[in-house]
């Protein structure tokens, strides 16, 4: 929930990004006497159930294709469940080369979990910095970092890969996770939500209490950025687990593969091995199932926190 | 809303700090990437693993055999993508990156000299290799060989025939053509006879297949003259094949989808694709994809353009080459030459479909010489010894092989989609193919 | 307020650490990506194997890769996705906001919840999903097209491009939904109020109400989507065996890894993720531009 987004003095609200008003109980706008007409209300229903239906069936068919065998995939009509067996494809998928699939599932966790978790914390760190302290070129750094956030992450990967190469960092766990760490989009969410929810007097409050600038920070000003941590870490794990690119170019032992590298490995050998289209898509059901999940509890973190991006940029 | 306008100064802090970072590459070092110590050598007795990467379907049986007799040398396969569909950037990106590159790799034919020009390759002179030339098919020696190097040993070729529906072509009364004329000719039939149903696909993705092609007409696209690379890919018999497959897609004559993919396989699967000029290796692709067709294909000699003596080409080729960096080149070569000349390896490939064996005299008895049930107890490679023996054996590759591919592949695929003619795309592929070698730092002509 | 010593060195320390890490992974790259471009190795012998030597270049590679076709061909194809690709999304992604801004609240979360699932998706795995949905064969999708005799062909050379398209939509379009209901939530009911009071009809509320208030949201999945579709990559990169109309030049990012891993040419590849780098920072940089002026225009 927001309530941490409550400052903990007596400053008036004002002081607060007036974000996420009340909402009324039941979503509708309060005051509004007129119910919209039935055929206005039928139309939105059909619309929003044709997105609904365009945005799904690519999952249930990866759903009912994860049941199917090898020859049942090019064989039957795609959205009908046939002679599902599931678990024994599960199964498969999980044992195949050694259980390399596990291998390559705990990699992504590895690679999106410290590297978001890191980026995070540097990220809260700097965008603090940049926004309750002042010093000379605080401006200029900023816009420098901003640039960053512009730069196309795959315009990296190339050089990163060179450079890694003479420093014989290449086709090893850091090479994914150093340049993981590193969000400049991060510090900008960062930097705006400090500057709008933490209150300056807070912070001479703990000052004068005694405590040190790094125990200030720790213990009273992450607890009020949380919701923008939040949103940050969700915003980096997702995108460190969905990048391809940087590990396509740094990988080459397939022990480091992420999830997604190692799927489209089995895919480039299936022409020659059938079997593996079959744990392609039982892989790719496994692999989609834990994020979805994810996703769907933690959204309302993610709107509340983008709120205070959108508004203020 | 921050201001994006950053002051003068801090313009030039970015600046500055831009031009340090950068010096501070620089001092990383430049140019080529050391090739690190020597190799060192195994002592008598000691336990290595060497890594091989590789593709080719059966390797992995040769490989266990190997570790069975050679248990101190073990050999630890890697299945890797084919090398023109990712297995060659791995490889080059191992190079670059100076770790995670395997001792022993699958190089085709065509990419050795473009490994050679990034300096990747082992001479395997050094270690030996030299006493084991008279294993070899001499021609496929020479693929191998550059200046005074051998490079790699060499694995298996491709000789070409043609695979066909003897049932379908029964029952439309069509002969096996033996021109192309014929070809042509059966093509229309075929169209009349089945609308659904067509001889073959032309794959403009596939251009090394129209590189065979060429080849059997005669051309000779790439030569060494002195230090100068000669490039002639439009030559005249070039022009004619291309000018012959543009005419069979614009009369819709062949299909236009590619190889070695689902739609092609089911095609095959279902009658609607019933011939195709191929390697010998084709065999596998065929009885792998299409299995509910045993017994209806059979083999037929490529077919012959009026008014040459008997022509085959070849497609496809493999060596197994020790890349740069390897600790143990001695003991990687040894395994290399046993891989491609020990009768029970070759056994085991041949099961595999790897193709046909660059070994002298790895036919007779082998699992190659014998009836296949999948062509209705047709000794089929009969008709391949009978290609192998027809074929050009001047054919040399280039260093960027792999993108003058690209540029055929491009002008193909601009001229089916109603871009120009196939013969415009082989000459804008010349200029594009002598451009990427002058890019590359080497000299070159055209003929 | 002055500031201490304690606080300056405090800043530099919360700073410190991401600023190095920054200047490594973002800004040495982008040097090193600069002074590998500006040179080519000049080789002797005609495999190079009398030797080779790094020269300095100048512009060689930025002019090379700049005459390239395949390339430019490239540059232009990825330009054009987003002519198309970037309207198409935020215009749907607004459209759903405001379709369950007005809906019911019964529904809304079911609704939201699918329209966002897609994008826990990895951008490989959607297009090895698509890529089965668009194999003949395979896809349901064209087999339920033929039926009603439909004969589509989605991986051929006038169609590929929408196909991947679709693909990038069908990911992203729910989270750029979200950003845009957020914005939508944050809007002062008061307003709503006062235009009901000054009799105001859905659309006029729409048009008035929403549409400017939701400014802020729009530009910022804008400038993400454009900075996305350029950078194009892993889509065509999987879609490229079974489709014979995408080569290895498909978009700038393809090209470039092709330039990089397939022919060798690391030079080559530097200059034009530089040149992509580049285009992405000045339509980024020219759109915020052109919407901050429009805004201090009003």
């Amino acid at each position: 929930m927001n309530t941490a987004v409550q400052p903990r003095t007596e400053e008036p609200v004002a002081a607060a990004p007036s974000v996420v008003p009340p909402k009324p109980a039941d979503g509708r706008r309060r005051g509004s006497a007129r119910r919209p007409p039935l055929r206005w209300r039928i139309v939105v229903v059909g619309l929003l159930t044709t997105l609904a239906l365009y945005f799904l069936l690519p999952v249930y068919w990866l759903a009912v294709a994860a049941t199917k065998s090898t020859g049942d995939l090019f064989g039957t009509f795609g959205l009908r469940l046939v002679r599902p067996h599931l678990f024994e494809n599960l199964r498969l998928v999980l044992t195949h080369d050694h259980g390399i699939y596990l291998r390559w599932a705990l990699n992504s966790v590895l690679y999106a979990g410290v590297g978001a978790a890191v980026a995070t914390f540097l990220a809260a760190m700097a965008g603090y910095a940049l926004a309750k302290y002042e010093f000379r070129y605080r401006e200029s750094i900023f816009n420098v970092i901003l640039a960053g956030v512009l730069i196309p992450g795959t315009a990296l990967a190339l050089p990163l890969f060179l450079l890694f190469s003479r420093l014989g960092l290449a086709n090893t766990y850091l090479a994914v996770l150093l340049p993981s760490i590193v969000s400049p989009f991060g510090v900008y969410l960062c930097r705006i939500y400090a500057a709008t929810a933490v209150p300056d007097d807070l912070i001479e409050a703990g000052r004068i209490d005694g405590a040190g600038e790094l125990k200030i920070f720790v213990t009273l000003v992450l607890r009020i950025m949380a919701p923008a941590l939040v949103t940050i870490f969700l915003f980096q794990f997702v995108g460190i687990w969905n990048n391809y690119f940087l590990p396509l170019v740094m990988l080459n032992d397939p022990k480091l593969y992420p999830i997604t590298l190692g799927l489209t490995s089995w895919q480039s050998f299936a022409d020659r091995q059938p079997e593996l289209y079959q744990l392609t898509v039982g892989g790719a059901f496994l692999s989609v199932l834990p994020l979805m999940v994810a996703i769907l509890v933690l959204q309302r973190f993610w709107r509340s926190g983008l709120t205070q991006g959108s508004v203020k940029g | 809303m921050t201001s994006w306008r950053s002051h003068r100064l801090g313009r030039a802090a970015v600046l500055g700090t831009v031009a340090t970072l950068a010096l501070v590459g620089c001092g990383l070092g430049s140019g080529a990437k050391d090739s690190g110590p020597a190799a060192a050598g195994r002592t008598p007795g000691e336990k290595i693993e060497l890594t091989f990467w590789s593709w080719v379907p059966g390797v992995d049986k040769a490989v266990d055999l190997w570790n069975s007799e050679h248990p101190d040398v073990k050999v630890k396969l890697e299945k890797i993508p084919a090398g023109g569909a990712g297995g060659y950037a791995k490889m080059h990106s191992a190079l670059q990156a100076g770790t995670g590159a395997p001792d022993l790799a699958q190089v085709e034919y065509q990419e050795i000299p473009g490994f050679l020009l990034e300096d990747g390759l082992v001479d395997l002179t050094k270690y030996g290799v030299d006493d084991d030339k008279s294993k070899f098919v001499e021609w496929q020696w020479q693929q191998a060989s550059y200046g005074d190097g051998v490079y790699a040993v060499p694995q298996a070729s491709g000789p070409m025939g043609m695979f066909y529906r003897q049932d379908l072509f029964a029952k439309w009364g069509i002969a096996p053509p033996k021109t192309w004329t014929d070809f042509r000719k059966a093509a229309s039939t075929i169209r009349a006879k089945d609308p659904n149903a067509y001889i073959a696909t032309f794959p403009p993705g596939n251009s090394a297949w129209f590189t065979s092609l060429a080849w059997q007409a005669g051309a000779k696209w790439f030569g060494v003259d002195g230090d100068t690379w000669v490039v002639d890919i439009d030559s005249a018999e070039t022009r004619k094949v291309a000018a012959y497959w543009d005419a069979m897609v614009k009369d819709k004559l062949v299909k236009t989808e590619p190889d070695f993919a689902n739609a092609w396989y089911k095609d095959l699967q279902t009658g609607h694709i019933v011939a195709w000029p191929s390697a010998q290796w084709g065999d596998a692709i065929l009885s792998g994809n299409a299995p509910n067709t045993a017994g209806k294909w059979r083999v037929a000699p490529m077919p012959q353009w009026e008014g040459s003596a008997f022509t085959s080409a070849n497609w496809g080729g493999s060596s197994t080459a020790v890349l740069k960096g390897a600790k143990y080149p001695q003991e990687a070569k040894d395994f290399a030459v046993w891989l491609n000349t020990d009768p029970k390896s070759i056994d085991l490939l041949i099961k595999g479909g790897y193709g046909w064996p660059a070994a002298q005299d790895a036919l007779q008895g082998s699992a190659l010489d014998r009836p296949y049930e999948f062509f209705g107890g047709q000794k089929t490679n009969d008709v391949f010894a009978a290609a192998d023996k027809a074929i050009d054996k001047q054919w040399g590759w280039i260093p960027t092989t792999a993108a003058a591919y690209e540029h055929l592949n491009d002008g193909f695929r601009k001229a089916i989609a109603g871009q120009g003619t196939f013969v415009q795309a082989v000459t804008a592929a010349q200029a594009k193919t002598v451009a990427d070698l002058e890019a590359k730092g080497l000299k070159v002509r055209t003929s | 307020m002055t500031v201490s010593r304690t606080e300056r060195r405090a800043a530099a320390g919360f700073l410190l650490p991401f600023v190095v890490l920054f200047g490594a992974f973002f800004v040495l790259p982008i040097g090193y990506a600069i002074y590998r471009s500006l040179l080519t190795t000049k080789r002797s012998g005609p495999l190079g194997l009398g030797g080779s030597r790094t020269v300095f270049a100048g512009a060689a590679n930025y002019v090379a890769a700049l005459t390239d076709e395949a390339f430019v061909d490239s540059v232009v194809r990825v330009l054009g996705f987003a002519l198309i690709q970037v309207p198409l999304m935020i215009g749907l992604a607004t459209t759903m906001a405001l379709l369950l801004d007005a809906a019911s609240a019964r529904g809304v979360r079911f609704f939201r919840s699918s329209y966002f699932l897609p994008y826990g998706v990895p951008g490989v795995i959607a297009s090895v999903l698509w890529g089965f949905l668009y194999a003949p064969g395979v896809s349901p999708i064209i087999d339920l097209l033929d039926a009603v005799g439909i004969h589509a062909n989605f991986l051929g050379s006038s169609t590929v491009l929408f196909s991947i398209a679709n693909i990038v939509t069908w990911e992203f379009a729910g989270y750029n939904m979200l950003v845009v209901v957020a914005q939508l939530k944050a809007i002062d009911q008061d307003l709503y109020e006062a235009a009901e009071i000054d009799g105001a009809n859905a659309y006029q509320v729409i048009r008035s109400v929403k549409l400017p208030l939701i400014r802020p949201a729009l530009v910022l999945t804008t400038v993400f989507t454009i900075i996305g579709t350029l950078q194009l990559f892993a889509e065509p990169l999987v879609l490229r065996p079974i489709s014979t109309a995408i080569n290895t030049s498909y978009t700038p990012n393809l090209a470039a890894y092709t330039q990089a891993f397939v022919n060798n040419n690391y030079s080559l590849a530097a200059a034009q993720s530089v040149i992509l780098a580049a285009a992405a920072c000045v339509l980024s940089f020219g759109f915020l531009h052109l919407v901050g002026r429009k805004e201090t225009d009003r």
